[in-house]
């Protein structure tokens, strides 16, 4: 009997872990979870054919077979990834291994460790929706392997989930964060690496641009720039293959000042970008755990790509000079062969034009006139002269590609010249009030470095093509890339737009207020409540008494609540009602017959109905076996709109 | 079970009131979490763990909803057994060597459903019950009987890990009841010739039922001398007087002295007890004289016959 009990409750843990480990399918190679999912499904068939579990002799090799497998594919076995393949791979065997409760309940706390692992990858509100499911189902499981309690474990569940929660939350918010890991992870090669890469060719820009996701968000301390003149810079390309740009890292030092510019104060939050923080052009000071690099940018010491809040500050419109010394100065002019028709171009504006800045201003003009155009979709380039083709055949293009072109041509022509990458502009969020980029802002653009100035100038080829994309951004530039709607295929409706930056203000709370809820927000937190001025020990019980104390609330509710009344003691007490509101007195001693009786005088529609119900509830009362509740139900049902009849009837009369 | 622990239970119980109703409060209701309990518990300090290191704000907040449903679980678990009243029913007595039942009644006053499982310490069974809300329900422990005389209840531990199987609560309660061990029926098969006593009525004949009158019902009545048409009527209760005593007025005199001084105490009880159904069994009349107390024929008489050789101190 304890078996049978038991079988169905099984079922609920392989369920629930089934569930648990599903996000893993994106973060794992794939084989792995839906091996893991498999044996999940056998271990079921198993237990409901009830037929024998494999002995240890075959488990323990086909384990260490499926272990060398992770090994071979991940070359490793601790830290995130690896751990998280191989405890999977234990919860795969340990399930064919379980028979008594007992191994039921170290597959169930397995499951709950389990449902840390895609917190590891992903922070996103997906991933905190997912862990609520899985709770619940764990939960669920573990009421169900209890045992005690066959109906409603569903309902318990969720209601032993709520009633945590606020004590959950308020350890959250109390319970002292660490500043600093407690020892060094190993460091995950296979992170798929989001945003920007480190090299650019043509496609490598547009591609990103068609992802509406946030890359990250910024709150001005005073006022914001304007959108035109925000220009993140992110990382530096300094050598061209003829089709690719990318950074060689040739300048390893450099001597640079900044004059001059307005001192913008920031904070911003975010994933880096390989490390890299994108920051307004051009930042004055480096951020706290990040160092300056050569090009005025900046990289965080830590190589890992979790979100960051850094507090930055930038000389927005300041100079960036720097002396270049010659060799330098050819190192920024180095071209691989070919494109002779640009070159000659280059050559001959050189001729026509007085200066550097003249150059510019000549090139500018040419992008500006000479019908080119702004597209997501360029015609592909073919052969060895992409840059001629570019400029003298297709003349349709992205921002890398007028960025790629703009920079050979300033090399042609003798300039000193390289391709920044980055964002360009923001959204401001009213709700939130703070800016949003997305990575649809991504953008590529050109410094070139004036010999009559020694600075650095920046040029963005691309707003001469299309001015509206510094300004208004991409979306508006582009018809294609408006923001439309998954399903119908047209434009956000205006009535929308307030839900999605409600969406947008949620996400950024969500960032500041949960995931990026470390340490030093923690203190501040603190000192706001007036709990202590530093997290420590007195301040944490202080914190502890006065939250526990809210999170008992709920609990105290839950201790007082009487249960409902019986549904047919309710709806004995409607009928009593109704039949007042007919001005016919009931006692509580009075039977279903003693009502009836007392009720002969009404009309005879309702005695009918009355004597239905009344019939009804008697059968009902006083029968032995239990009552299907939705009888109950459409009984108490009929009984409401009887009542509800009597009352309208005294109304009128 | 380890020696100290056993003693220090053993002074625990002694401790412990005998109670004929008892109602579990906060003071007597003791929480301890399960193996399950504590492992879920690591899990938590486990995830706690890699939250501090990975700085994962979410997994600390796992953490935290692991600890909490567990705190949770403490007050769910408490809450199964407060509140909830226990009372003595009468045992069942029995024969020696036999298990007898202790009938304990188990009461839920509140609006929760309650899981409870009772067991008698240093007994192997366990019972289980389910209160819902407002119900009762009598259960009954085994309690093997292994001498003859009465048999204190034993202490019970009453515990439950509903719902989440966490923790365990539990108390403990001593039963003030005690159930009764009749001496082990031997069969007798010596015929005891002075046993028989003449009756004083007429023997045998249909006459012997001869109805006389109706008076008011004594104690003791059998169910066939109560005038149920006069009940069913009237809602009187009356006794149907007849002539003369119905039959088997001869009385079977069961005596201690029926045997050997040189047989044991014990044997003797055992076969006056035997002697004793088979008189039940025939319906027969007896008077049991035992050394301090002799049992006339009377109402109940069985059992009171059966106490009677169960409480015999016997002389030394």
């Amino acid at each position: 009997m304890k078996h049978s009990l038991l079988r169905p409750a099984e079922m609920a843990v392989l369920l629930a872990v089934a569930l648990v480990i599903v996000p893993l399918l994106f973060y794992l190679p794939l084989w792995l979870p839906a091996l893991v999912e498999l044996m999940l499904l056998l271990r079921a068939c198993l237990l409901l054919r009830q037929s024998r579990l494999p002995g240890l002799a075959v488990l323990l090799p086909l384990l260490a077979l499926a272990a060398a497998g992770v090994w071979l594919n991940l070359n490793t076995l601790i830290g995130r990834e690896g751990g998280a393949a191989l405890l999977i791979l234990l919860l795969g065997f340990k399930v064919f291994e379980s028979r008594q409760q007992r191994d039921w309940q170290v597959v169930l706390a397995l499951g709950f460790f389990l449902s840390a692992m895609p917190l590891l990858f992903d922070q996103s509100p997906w991933s905190a929706l997912w862990l609520v499911i899985s709770l619940l189902a764990l939960t669920w499981a573990m009421l169900r392997l209890a045992g005690d309690i066959p109906s409603g474990s569903a309902r318990t569940a969720v209601q032993a989930l709520l009633l945590s929660l606020p004590l959950m939350l308020v350890l959250f918010v109390v319970m002292p964060r660490l500043p600093g890991p407690l020892w060094s992870m190993p460091h995950d090669t296979h992170t798929a690496q989001t945003g920007l890469s480190d090299s650019m060719e043509p496609g490598s820009i547009s591609q990103l641009v068609q992802r509406e996701d946030a890359a990250f968000s910024v709150v001005f301390s005073g006022q914001a720039p304007s959108v035109s003149q925000m220009y993140w810079r992110i990382m530096i390309l300094d050598d061209f293959d003829g089709r690719r740009w990318q950074n060689v890292h040739g300048l390893q030092q450099e001597t640079a000042q900044l004059q001059g510019g307005q001192l913008i104060r920031y904070r911003l939050t975010g994933k880096p970008t390989r490390s890299r923080l994108p920051l307004l052009e051009y930042p004055l000071q480096a951020p706290g755990g990040s160092g300056l690099e050569p090009g005025r940018l900046f990289r965080l010491a830590s190589d890992s790509d979790d979100m960051v809040r850094v507090d930055a500050s930038s000389l927005l419109g300041s100079h960036y000079r720097q002396s270049l010394s010659l060799s330098d100065q050819d190192f920024y002019r180095r071209l691989p062969p070919g494109n002779p028709a640009s070159r000659q171009l280059a050559m001959q504006w050189r001729m026509q034009s007085q200066g550097d800045a003249g150059f510019v201003r000549e090139a500018l003009l040419h992008f500006r006139l000479n019908g080119y155009r702004y597209t997501l979709t360029p015609p592909l380039l073919e052969g060895d002269n992409t840059t001629d083709a570019f400029l003298f055949s297709t003349r349709q293009g992205f921002c890398e590609h007028y960025a790629s072109a703009f920079a050979f041509l300033a090399r042609a022509a003798g300039i000193p010249a390289r391709v920044v990458t980055g964002y360009q502009g923001a959204l401001y969020n009213p709700l939130g009030r703070f800016w949003q980029v997305r990575s649809s802002d991504a953008h590529a653009w050109v410094e070139v470095w004036l010999q009559e100035t020694g600075e650095w100038l920046r040029v963005d080829p691309t707003a001469a093509v299309a001015p509206q994309r510094v300004s208004d951004g991409v979306s508006q530039t582009i018809p294609a890339l408006q923001p439309a709607m998954p399903l119908m295929g047209s434009r956000i409706p205006g009535w929308l737009l307030p839900l999605q930056q409600s969406w947008q203000a949620a996400g950024f709370a969500w960032q500041q207020w949960v995931v990026g809820y470390d340490a030093a927000r923690q203190l501040n937190l603190y000192r706001l409540l007036g709990l202590g001025e530093s997290v420590d020990a007195v301040a944490v019980l202080r914190a502890l008494l006065l939250g526990g104390g809210l999170a008992l609330l709920p609990l105290l509710w839950w201790w007082r609540k009487r249960p409902a009344t019986a549904p047919l003691q309710a709806g004995r007490n409607l009928l009593v009602a109704a039949l007042q509101c007919h001005g016919i007195t009931i006692q509580p001693s009075d039977g279903p017959l003693d009502m009836l009786n007392k009720a002969a005088h009404l009309p005879k529609d309702v005695r009918v109905l009355l004597k239905q119900l009344l019939k009804e509830y008697a059968a009902m009362r006083y029968r032995h076996a239990e009552l299907p509740a939705k009888q109950v139900q459409a009984w108490l049902r009929q009984v409401r709109s009887f009542a509800q009849q009597a009352r309208k009837k005294r109304q009128r009369s | 079970m380890l020696p100290f622990r056993k003693r220090l239970r053993g002074w625990w119980w002694r401790r412990l009131p005998p109670e004929t109703v008892c109602k579990l409060r906060q003071r007597r209701i003791y929480l301890l979490p399960t193996r399950f309990g504590v492992l879920l518990l690591l899990v938590a300090a486990a995830v706690w763990v890699g939250a501090l290191n990975y700085a994962v704000s979410l997994a600390y907040g796992l953490a935290f909803w692991i600890i909490s449903l567990v705190l949770l679980a403490v007050l769910m678990a408490f809450r199964q057994l407060a509140g909830l009243q226990l009372q003595v029913e009468a045992g069942e007595n029995t024969f020696l060597g036999q298990v007898a039942n202790c009938r304990l009644l188990l009461i839920n006053p509140a609006g929760v459903e309650r899981q409870i499982h009772l067991r008698a310490e240093e007994g192997d069974s366990t019972v289980h019950c389910q209160l819902p809300a407002g119900g009762q329900q009598s259960v009954s422990i085994p309690l093997l009987l292994n001498r003859r005389g009465p048999h204190a209840y034993p202490v019970m531990q009453i515990w439950s890990t509903a719902p989440l199987g966490l923790i365990r609560a539990f108390s403990w309660w001593r039963p003030d009841a005690t159930v009764l061990a009749y001496p082990h029926p031997l069969p007798d098969r010596v015929r005891h010739a002075d046993g028989l006593q003449a009756g004083k009525g007429r023997s045998g004949g249909e006459d012997e039922e001869d109805f006389s009158h109706l008076a008011e019902y004594q104690v003791g009545d059998t169910p066939r001398q109560i005038a149920w048409s006069l009940l069913a009527r009237r809602d009187v209760l009356a006794s149907k007087r007849f002539v003369s005593q119905p039959r088997g007025t001869a009385v079977h005199e069961l005596a201690w002295q029926d045997y050997p001084a040189a047989l044991d105490g014990e044997t003797r009880l055992s076969r006056l007890c035997w002697r004793l159904l088979q008189c039940e069994k025939a319906g027969q009349r007896y008077r049991v004289r035992l050394p301090d107390t002799v049992i006339e024929p009377q109402a109940g008489q069985r059992e009171r016959a059966l106490a009677a050789l169960a409480n015999c101190s016997l002389p030394s």
